[in-house]
This record gives C-alpha cells, structure tokens and sequence, in this order.
C-alpha cells in the first residue's frame, strides 16, 4: 500500500489538505450557506489528503502525518458535532482557517513556513469579534510565544544562514539565546507554568469548540519534537530538562488547583493542560518507553479533550451556559447518552484501562520515573488527581437531583451521537487493541531517541552523577542517559557541577 | 489452544463481553427487558461455572497444578512488555470460582431485588464490568495485566455506591472512595514500575521477578499501600461505611466477598517476595491486627446492619492480612472464602434482618441473649465513654486524613486559584471566588 501511494507528489497532496480548508474559509466568508457541509467536506478532503500523505510516509517518520489525519479527522468531527446555534458560517470559516494554519505548521520543513503557520493558527484568536474572550492573557500569551519565536528564528538564521530545518539538524544555531526564546515559546504556547493562566481562561471566556482545536494542535509539544531537540542536541542536553521539571511541575499545580474549581470549562481546560504537560515529561524523559508513551497520550487527549468540551458545549447550549460543579445538576436524567460520553472520554482521558489513555499512561509513568526516579512520581500523583477531579465534575453535573427547573431537552441527537461514539471507538478500540499505535509510536521513538542520546553524549561521560547513579543500579535499560536522572540534589548544584567538571576538563 | 485453555479464556472473558455487547446495543438505543438481562446474566455467568467445574475437573484429572493461555504482548516497546497472559494455579482458582459464583448468585438475587428501579439495567451492566475486571486481575499472569482489572473493580464499585444518583450523598461518598481508590493505586503502579525496573518484569506465570531483599521491601511496601486502600486497611478504612450508600447486593459483592479481597489476594500473589522482606511481612501484621481491633470496636456502635457488617468484614480481612504477614497461605485462602460466602449471605439478608429476628425469637420463644457483655464489663465506665465518642467518629480516621492531607490540599488549590486571580478583571475575580468552595453540596445545603 504504502509502496503503491508513493508515487503520489507530496507537495500536492500536502498542498490538498492545506489549501483546501483555506479556500473553503474563503468560500464561506463569502457565501455564507451550508457552513456545516462545506466545513465537513473540506476538512474530510485534508483528512483524505493527510491519510494518503501517511501512507506514502516511510517507517518511523510518519507522525507529523498522523498528526494531520488526527487533526483533520477532529475538525471534520468538530464541524458535524458543533451545535447549530454555533454553527454559522464565520465560526466554520476560523475552524477551518486554524486547520490549514496548523496542518501548515505540521507539514513545514522550512522555519519561515513554520512561523507563518505558527502565526495564522492564532489570527482567528485575536479577532474580539470571533473568539469573544474577555481576557487579556490568552492574546498575550500567544503574542508572547509569537515574538519569541520569530526572535529565535531571525537568531537562528543569523547564525546558521538557512531556513531548511534538515541544513540547521545539530548545529545549535543562534546557541542558547535561540535556543531559551524557543524554549519562551513552547512555554507561552503551551501554557507551561507560570504560563498556564491563559489556557483557562481562553476555554472559559472563547468559543468551546474551537478553543479546544487551538489547544489540541500542541504546537508547544511540536516544538520541542520538530525544532528543539533535532537543532539544538548539546544545548538542549544541558537546559532541556528545566523544561521538563517546569511541565512536571505545570501537571502538579494545575492538577492541584483543579481541585476546587467549579466553572466545568476553566475545569476541562485545567485537566487538558496537566495531561498534556505530561506530554512534554514523557518527551524529556529520553528512553522509549517515555517517547512513546508522550506520543500515543498525545492522541488520547486531543480526542479526549475534544469530546470532553465538545459534550459540555452540548450540555451548555441545552441547560444554559451557567453550568456549575458547585451543585449537583442532575442532567444525566435528561441527557444519559451525553453523560456516558463524557464519563468515559474523562475517565479515558485519566488511565481508565481498556482505553488508549492506560497504554501511554502506563508507558508514561515507566518513562518519566526512569529518567526522574524522585519527580517522575509526580506524573502518577497528578493522574490521580485529575481523576479525581473529572469524576467529581461528572457527578455534579450529571448525578444528583434531577433539576425541574429545564426543560426537557433532547439527548444527543444522532449526528452528535456518531461522532462521539467514532471518538469512544477510537479510544477504547485503541485501548483494546494497541499494539498499531504504539508500534508506530515507537518506531518514531526510536527516531528520537538518538537525538536525546546525542544531547547526553555532548556532555561529559564521567560526570559524578552518571557515576553515582550507575552505581546505584540506575541504568539497565536506561541505556547510557541517566546524566540527568533525578537525583535529591538541587538543579542549581546539578547544574554548577557540569560547569565546574566541562571547565575542569577544559 | 487446549480445553481447559478455551475454557479459561472464556470464563475471563464471558462478563466482558456480554458489558461490551448490551453497552454497544444501549447505545443504538435497544434497552432490553428486566426478564432478558436476567436471563442472559444467567446464561452467562452459568456458562462460566460450568466451564470452570470442566476446567477443574481436567485439572484434577490430569494432575496439572495450574492452566495458563499467553496471548502475546499487549504492546510492547523496545525491552519493556505488557505481557498478556492469563493463568489459572491453586492460589487464583478460588479466587476465580468465587467470583464467578457469587456475581451469577447476585444477578438472580438483584433481578428481584432491583426490580422495576430505575438503574436496573445500569446495575447489571456495572455488575458484568466488575466480573470481568475480578477475574482479570485474579486470572492474570503478571502484575501489569492485574492493574488493569484492578482498576476495573475500583471504577465499578465507585459508580455502583453513587447508584441511586438522586440523592447527593452517595454521589459524594463515590467521589471520596474514588479519591482514596485513586491515591492508593499509585502504590501499586510504583510498585510494577519498581519490578519491571530491578527484574525487567512483573511476570509471576514462571515464579516471581528476581530481586535483592531490600528491593522486594521496597516493592512489596508499595503494593501493601494499594492493598490496604482496596482493603479498607487502617488508615484507609474511613471509605468503607461511606461505601454502603450503593444497593444491598453490590455490597454484598464488593464489602462482603471480592472487592474488599482483593488486596488480600494482592499480598498472597507477593507472598513470595513477601517472604523475603521481613520489614515488609511485620508491616502487614501490624497493619492487619490494628484494622481487627479497630474493625471490631467500631462495629460494636454501628446503629445501622449495613455498616456493622461493613466493620466485621474489616475485622476478618485484618485477621487475613495478619495471616499472610505470617506466611499461611492457605489458611488465609480457606478464610477468605468462608468469609466471603458468609458474609455475602448476611449483606443479602440484611435488608430482612429485622423479619428474621422475629422469626428467631418465635422459634426460641423469647429475645436472643445479648453478646459483648464480657468485654463490656472490663473496661471502666470513663474508658467506655472514651471509647464510644472515639469510635463514632470511625476512630477519627477520616477526621485526621482530612486535617492533614485534604484540607491543606483544598487550602494550596484555593491560594493556587489567588494567583491565577492576579492581573484578571474585578467582576472576573468575584466570579472565581464565588465559584470557589471547599465545602460539598451537602455541606453548603444547596441539596
């Protein structure tokens, strides 16, 4: 198969799925009729196009093009799901504006492209008018990450003369100026903390729907997979796992104050952003097992996020968008099928075993406490947490009294009913059978890796801690990377250590 | 794939499929009749005795001390596995056999009992997920597939105690069991993780993973944590009266019989890694006589039958847990067993107790003579006192687990939610710190 679509062109397939959208955001802005239908047909067309673009892929660098069948497959979804009083023609149009921006920065092999996707995909979220959020943070935060961005390109092309990422692979261009205003930038986009302020209140303030496409193309963890890792291999050996503590971190604070927050969007946009901190753990953690794990969850929360705000925006536009986790509102009564979507996108979204979420959580927690025996127990406890909160935002909004003062709404109807059962089947057909993914994922890990390896090889082999930890039984399947294993020590110490040891072999 | 084979597969798999098969039918919209779940609980769960006495049979025939089927890796990546193996031995066969009998025992129980509620076919869809989970994690090969079912218990019995959804309070109480559920699993994850770390597996299908002593203390410390929170073990035991909101026959199944067991079957599966940490072994015990004591005092003021049986049962499963830190396995085995069908019988007729003891004092002619006399008479009258106002606030537990881990949880997310505040609007701040509680709808009287 793979063998029969290789004579595809890529560029034209790639240029399908990513011009098709756009002409259809450009045909709606103008004809303003079957929004639904244009937006469904358009992203099904990238979605056929990203489909062809991963067949023709070769083993072990397919995930960009997973990555955009994911992408489309969602906005296809999103567009059919999306409840009517949403559903006019400038709300598709951004939808699909942000689906050929991100499939843009997807697909780019180029840094100039890569910024002008970065910066489209979030245009539709500084017009007031269309993502109607009250807040300053979530513009600003994506300006920030912008700015940094494009700094640390103009940095990076200064230093190494080219655009073409595969020219500039491990070169450290722009050095650790470059590499630290990228590093501003997954930050800022990503909502790492003390970033992370302007992902909640986006989701409670923008629309539900497309917010959640924003957060889900995980430009941050992108970032870090596409650019950080391959280009800066040394420099990201010494700093990258700052990032790690600081995403570690983000899943334990967020996780922490999800505990008593009430508003259900502030709520899910707190869940997705602990799970996909997670991500970035797993990314940093240098051995397969937290590679792969890093990139099968990403699957699982962009659709389990995606159900998630998609069946609350259903809840919102039946029951008023005044829901609370405060009080108990019984609305399983009215809404049974919507409450065992939800429950099971959340619980799946949390390790529930049978769905995808249990491999790449179970493939999480092995990873990250390998490479960080004492703070990679943090991923388990934030996990838990966060089960215990989507739990408890399902029992208050679906369990208790049933509330007489609704009107009897409909549950959901069919059109909503299959997309959220192909994104149940997918998580649970996932969960049951998934080897495919992980395999996929794995192959693609074992891509990474080397990258990690060089990163740790560019440091010295005798440093005292390696030594330590290797004599505390530390290495084993870890292969030769555990410079960076965690250790009760401080970074700060850690960190001068290095220094003092490179100057003293200097 | 040999007889007893197919049979094993069928039996672990039977509940799991008919929960996927009525699941994917609801949500086409077909909801089938009381008598047709019924029947088809029936069917199944009779099927899976019946296979399993084959299964037994062949053993017995044969000589063969256990039956395992391997299915592959679950999903492997670069040396670490996800091996899928299930097995049948001497120690999961009870284990198995009871669930398979008490769960078709409460679905003909529960078809009567729950007739014409409103969760009845929730009840029995909940009711097959918990089968298949039990006897995942009492059939699996390894402790990596036992997480899995593991996991499924714990889900199923959260959401049977919020079974009668209407009414705040079990819905609260679910969310707490989830809590304790959740925090005491990370030590069984730990757990795995530190097997698969030092001994590259957590495979007991060809004898446990091979490790030092001090790693199997660490080890087994970790999947004590877990065991204790699915046991109800001190200092967890706050969740279980909490677990009685949900309907009689689901606590007859979980309090009473498998549920509550399950981390006792933890223990015996670790017992030889058990065996090599003393530390680990004097934990148990010690864990195991202070929940007895506690069980039984407690008991003693429990004004409704429910909870008292709740606190008997956690009485018997601290004696099990001291007989495992002690080494005897099959007594602690042949305990677990007689327990759980007694104690499953009292749970059921609990619901009658009040009709039965009048039938008992017309047979005898006369009231039953008081029991807990002589134990009354040697403590004082302060002590008694003491006692008392200690064991009606459950000896505390929940009051110190709230004070010290809960409430300054709660205390750190609401300053957490003070600095998210920073730089937001004046109306934006007020919203989010009306939006803000602590406290639960029950407690507000919202409800």
């Amino acid at each position: 198969m793979i063998a029969n679509a290789a004579w595809i062109p890529g560029a034209v397939v790639t240029g399908l799925a990513i011009g098709t959208p756009w002409s259809a955001a450009v045909l709606l802005m103008a004809w303003r009729q079957n929004a639904r239908i244009v937006g469904f047909m358009a992203a099904l067309v990238s979605a056929a196009a990203s489909a062809l673009l991963l067949l023709a892929a070769p083993a072990g660098e397919s995930l960009y093009e997973a990555l955009m069948l994911l992408f489309s497959c969602l906005t296809a979804g999103a567009a059919l799901m999306i409840p009517k009083r949403d559903c006019d023609s400038r709300t598709i149009g951004g939808i699909l504006f942000l689906l050929g921006a991100t499939l843009l920065v997807y697909s780019s092999e180029n840094l100039l492209v890569f910024l002008v996707g970065w910066i489209l995909s979030a245009i539709p979220f500084f017009i007031r008018s269309w993502f109607r959020a009250t807040s300053w943070r979530p513009a600003t935060a994506l300006l920030l990450s912008i700015l940094a961005l494009a700094l640390a390109i103009g940095i990076i092309f200064r230093s190494g003369h080219a655009f073409s990422m595969d020219s500039l692979q491990g070169r450290s261009p722009g050095g650790t100026v470059a590499f630290g205003l990228l590093v501003v930038a997954v930050i800022f986009r990503k909502g790492i903390c003390p970033a992370h302020a302007w992902v909640a209140d986006a989701a409670e303030g923008g629309p539900a729907i497309p917010t959640a496409l924003l957060l889900n193309g995980h430009f941050g963890a992108l970032l870090v997979a596409r650019l950080i890792l391959p280009l800066f291999p040394s420099t990201a050996g010494n700093f990258f796992p700052v990032l790690s503590w600081l995403a570690i971190a983000t899943a334990l604070y967020v996780a922490i104050r999800g505990l008593t927050e009430n508003s259900p969007r502030r709520l899910l946009a707190f869940l997705a952003l602990s799970q996909s901190a997670c991500i970035l753990a797993g990314l940093e953690s240098r051995t397969s097992e937290g590679i792969t794990g890093a990139l099968v969850h990403w699957f699982v929360v962009t659709v389990s996020t995606m159900g998630l705000f998609g069946v609350l925006r259903l809840l919102e536009v039946r029951f008023g968008e005044n829901l609370t986790a405060s009080r108990h509102l019984g609305l399983a009564e009215h809404a049974p099928r919507l409450a065992v979507f939800f429950a099971v996108f959340g619980l799946a979204l949390v390790g529930l075993p049978g769905t995808l979420s249990f491999c790449s959580q179970d493939l999480l927690i092995h990873g990250t406490l390998m490479s960080h025996p004492v703070t990679g127990i943090v991923v388990p406890i934030a996990t838990a947490m966060n089960a215990v909160t989507i739990f408890r935002l399902f029992a208050r909004l679906f369990l208790g009294r049933r509330r007489t003062g609704f009107t009897h709404m409909a549950d959901a109807l069919p059109r909503e009913r299959w997309i959220l059962a192909a994104g149940v089947l997918f998580v649970v057909l996932g969960g049951l059978f998934p080897n495919a993914l992980v395999a996929l994922q794995s192959t693609q890990a074992e891509v990474v890796i080397p990258l990690c390896l060089r990163a740790s090889h560019s440091r010295p082999t005798t440093n005292p801690f390696t030594t330590d930890l290797r004599l505390s039984g530390f290495d084993g399947r870890h292969a030769d990377v555990p410079d960076h294993a965690e250790s009760s020590r401080s970074f700060l110490l850690h960190w001068w250590i290095q220094r003092s040891w490179r100057d003293a072999r200097a | 794939m040999s007889l007893p084979q197919a049979a094993l597969v069928f039996v672990v798999m039977a509940p799991g499929g008919v929960f996927g098969l009525l699941a994917l039918l609801w949500l086409f919209g077909w909801v089938p009749s009381e008598r047709v779940l019924s029947r088809i609980t029936g069917m199944a769960f009779a099927a899976c005795v019946f296979l399993l006495a084959a299964l037994l049979w062949t053993l017995a025939a044969t000589g063969a001390s256990s039956v395992s089927v391997t299915f592959g890796n679950w999903f492997a990546v670069h040396e670490y596995r996800f091996p899928l193996v299930l097995i049948v031995d001497r120690l999961s066969l009870p284990f198995v056999g009871m669930t398979i009998v008490l769960s078709g025992l409460i679905g003909q129980f529960s078809a009567t009992y729950l007739h014409r509620e409103r969760g009845f076919f929730r009840f029995f869809l909940l009711l097959h997920l918990f089968a298949f989970g039990s006897l995942l994690a009492f059939a699996a090969g390894a402790f990596d597939l036992l997480v899995a079912g593991w996991e499924l218990v714990g889900i199923t019995s959260v959401l049977l105690i919020a079974f009668f959804d209407q009414r705040p309070p079990p819905v609260e109480n679910s969310l707490r069991v989830f809590a304790v559920y959740r925090a005491c699993d990370i030590g069984l994850l730990v757990g795995v993780f530190a097997m698969h770390h030092w001994a590259g597996n957590a495979s007991f299908a060809n004898g446990m993973p091979l490790i030092t002593r001090a790693q199997a203390t660490v080890v087994c410390i970790f999947l004590l944590v877990a065991a204790a929170g699915k046991a109800a073990q001190i200092p967890f035991s706050g969740w279980l009266p909490r677990a009685m909101e949900g309907p009689t026959p689901s606590s007859a199944i979980f309090y009473g019989a498998i549920s509550i067991h399950a981390g006792a079957y933890l223990l015996l599966r670790a017992q030889p890694l058990l065996a090599h940490a003393p530390v680990a072994s004097v934990c148990v015990i010690v864990i195991g006589i202070v929940t007895a004591i506690y069980g039984t005092i407690t008991g003693r003021a429990c004004a409704d039958a429910k909870t008292s049986l709740a606190f008997a049962s956690l009485t018997q499963v601290g004696v099990v847990f001291v007989e495992i830190g002690f080494g005897w396995r099959s007594i602690a085995v042949a305990h677990i067993l007689g327990h759980a069908f007694v104690r499953t019988l009292q749970f059921l007729r609990a619901p009658s107790m009040l009709h039965d003891y009048h039938r008992m004092h017309s047979a005898i002619g006369g009231e039953v003579s008081p029991t807990g006399k002589h134990l009354e008479d040697l403590l004082s009258d302060r002590t008694q006192q003491w006692l008392y106002r200690w064991v009606l606030d459950r000896g505390h537990l929940d009051t110190i687990l709230d004070r010290w881990f809960l409430y300054p949880l709660l205390q750190l997310s609401r300053l957490f939610a003070k600095l998210d505040g920073v730089g937001r609007s004046a109306g934006a701040k007020r919203r989010l710190d009306s939006s803000i509680s602590m406290r639960s709808p029950a407690e507000q009287g919202v409800e």
